[in-house]
């Protein structure tokens, strides 16, 4: 049932993501990732898999402009970003929402202060702010829990903060490194429900994984990460090879 | 652009308070360095003041043969005031000679009076602008037939030259020292507050905050804890003023009243200057490695 998934750009609109012949070599001489080629879609849902220390890593930092690749093109919605001017680096950033495993959150801030932050240090106008933050926890479910503290919260809510704040710029790529790597089962599934709902108002997912059961389950498209190389990208696929 | 300023300025605020661990000693060591600094400043000065009142008494002084007519004084009087190494000339004519002699002397004026005539020459007592110059004032004095003779303080006045010249440049130089330990210290002070916020600066770069508004903030915090360090030295320093300035004109001796409060006043701009300055560039560096990427 798993079918192979095109890796040039389809004919019809600008994918989203598109990595030409990538290569990422770190200064110590370390390769992360080797001619890597991928293209994704607008509105897709990618699941990157990969053993621990494939890269999967690697290709978010490169997607966010946090490093250069070493080598090929890195084109987010069609904007090389090795071409990218310095001070237009954060004008790309807010078009992509992200979250990882630690949630990276303001510990002394409220979870509306946290999600707040995000529009107020890019200088939103004060009055569009409240509204903006209103929307996005009722999205993710947290309008009741808007004055708690991160402290004061589940592993699971931490997180749907985070995927609050990265949504409150109305992202158009959605990048989740490992989301439920702290949380358990059951909370886990809540998280990927959330990006279902995200990808379905439209926005491109890319999430890097570990979580086979939900790969399995949901029968999204699977990019495979083995030492730097792509080494399978299929629609309608597992988490492990089934051929 | 003032949402901005206000943005940044808000944010200062907070940060200041939200580390006040770190940011109290950042202003600690600025308040301490500060009041080093300042220490250092006011000893300078006064010392140079002592300098420039040591410089002014030395004096060449020229014996007049008693032939020496009223016109040659005229005549030596203008010739000396035209010279660029003399400040200011005095003549002291034997009557005038006889009598600050017996004022200082007392004991002797008995005598004094006993003699048949005035034993004590008229002279022309001279003040330097530079004592470095002694010898070619007294060279041309030596050559003037109604100069009997010239006090000879050549090695007094090379010798006072050289220590002059000594406590200058030391003074300079330990000034520059401190004030390079201080410009350190602060600087990882505040380098080290920045640090603590490694986190929040990495959520404002990923979720698209420009470079202005992660640094801006950053640095009104430094010009803060500056500003506040400088007004907490200033208070310090205002505090021990009376016994300070007492204790230095005891020791300089000469430090003229009006003088001191000038100083004051320099001082305290030299404080707020150097902190703010200090706090301004201190964090501006620190932020700068996290942007570079
Ligand atoms: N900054 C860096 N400098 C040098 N080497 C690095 C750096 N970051 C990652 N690497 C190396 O690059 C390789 C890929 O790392 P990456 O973090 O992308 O893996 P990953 O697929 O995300 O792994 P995991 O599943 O454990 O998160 C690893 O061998 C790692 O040691
Ligand atoms: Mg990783």
């Amino acid at each position: 049932m798993a079918k192979s998934h095109p890796t040039d750009p389809t004919a019809d609109g600008t994918p989203v993501i598109a990595l030409r012949g990538v290569t990422k070599t770190y200064a110590n001489g370390k390769s992360a990732l080797r001619d890597v080629n991928l293209s994704v879609p607008e509105g897709d849902f990618v699941f990157l898999v990969g053993p621990s220390g494939a890269g999967k890593s690697t290709l978010i930092r490169l997607l966010i402009r946090e490093e250069l690749a070493t080598r090929g093109k890195v084109m987010l919605e069609g904007r090389d970003l090795a071409r990218l001017k310095r001070r237009d680096v954060p004008k790309i950033r807010r078009r992509i929402g992200i979250v990882f495993q630690d949630f990276k959150l303001l510990p002394n801030k409220s979870v509306r202060d946290n999600v707040a932050f995000a529009l107020e240090v890019t200088g939103t106008p004060r009055a569009s702010i409240k509204p903006a933050v209103e929307r996005v926890l009722r999205v993710v479910g947290l309008a009741g829990q808007a004055d708690q503290r991160p402290s004061e919260l589940s592993g699971g809510e931490q997180q749907r903060t985070a995927i609050a704040r990265a949504l409150v710029h109305d992202p158009h790529l959605f990048i989740a490194d490992e989301p439920t790597g702290n949380l358990d089962p059951l909370i886990s599934w809540e998280i990927i429900q959330l990006l279902l709902r995200i990808n379905e108002m439209g926005v491109t997912v890319l999430m890097a994984t570990h979580n086979a059961d939900v790969v399995t389950a949901l029968r999204k498209r699977v990019v495979g990460l083995e030492d730097g190389r792509v080494v399978r990208d299929e629609t309608g696929a597992a988490y492990h090879r089934e051929d | 652009m003032i949402a901005f300023v206000a943005f940044s300025l808000k944010r200062a605020w907070q940060g200041f308070w939200r580390n006040s661990l770190m940011s109290l000693a950042a202003t600690a060591s600025m308040v301490l360095m500060l009041t080093l600094l300042s220490g250092m400043v006011i000893l300078f000065l006064g010392l140079n003041a002592t300098l420039d009142y040591v410089k002014g008494e030395v004096q060449v002084v020229a014996y007049l043969n008693d032939s020496a007519t009223a016109q040659d004084v005229a005549q030596l009087t203008s010739q000396l005031q035209a010279m660029p190494q003399v400040s200011t000339v005095k003549y002291v004519s034997k009557d005038q000679a006889l009598k600050n002699f017996q004022v200082s002397e007392p004991g002797v004026a008995d005598l004094v009076d006993s003699l048949p005539s005035n034993p004590l020459p008229a002279s022309f007592e001279i003040s330097l602008r530079d004592p470095s110059d002694y010898i070619d004032v007294a060279t041309f004095l030596r050559d003037q037939p109604a100069v009997d003779s010239v006090q000879d303080i050549a090695k007094t006045v090379s010798q006072m030259t050289a220590v002059i010249n000594v406590v200058s440049t030391v003074g300079i130089v330990v000034l520059l020292i401190v004030g390079l330990t201080v410009l350190f210290i602060i600087v990882n002070t505040i380098r080290l507050a920045v640090v603590a916020r490694a986190e929040e600066i990495e959520i404002m770069r990923l979720v698209g905050a420009s470079d202005a508004f992660i640094r801006w903030p950053f640095v009104f915090e430094g010009a803060f804890v500056g500003l506040l360090g400088a007004m907490i030295t200033i208070g310090l320093l205002m505090l021990v003023q009376a016994p300070v300035a007492s204790l230095l004109s005891s020791f300089f001796n000469v430090l003229p009243v009006q003088a001191t409060a000038m100083v004051g006043q320099n001082v305290a701009l030299m404080v707020l200057g150097t902190g703010v300055g200090i706090g301004v560039v201190g964090s501006y560096v620190s932020v700068r490695s996290y942007l570079k990427r």
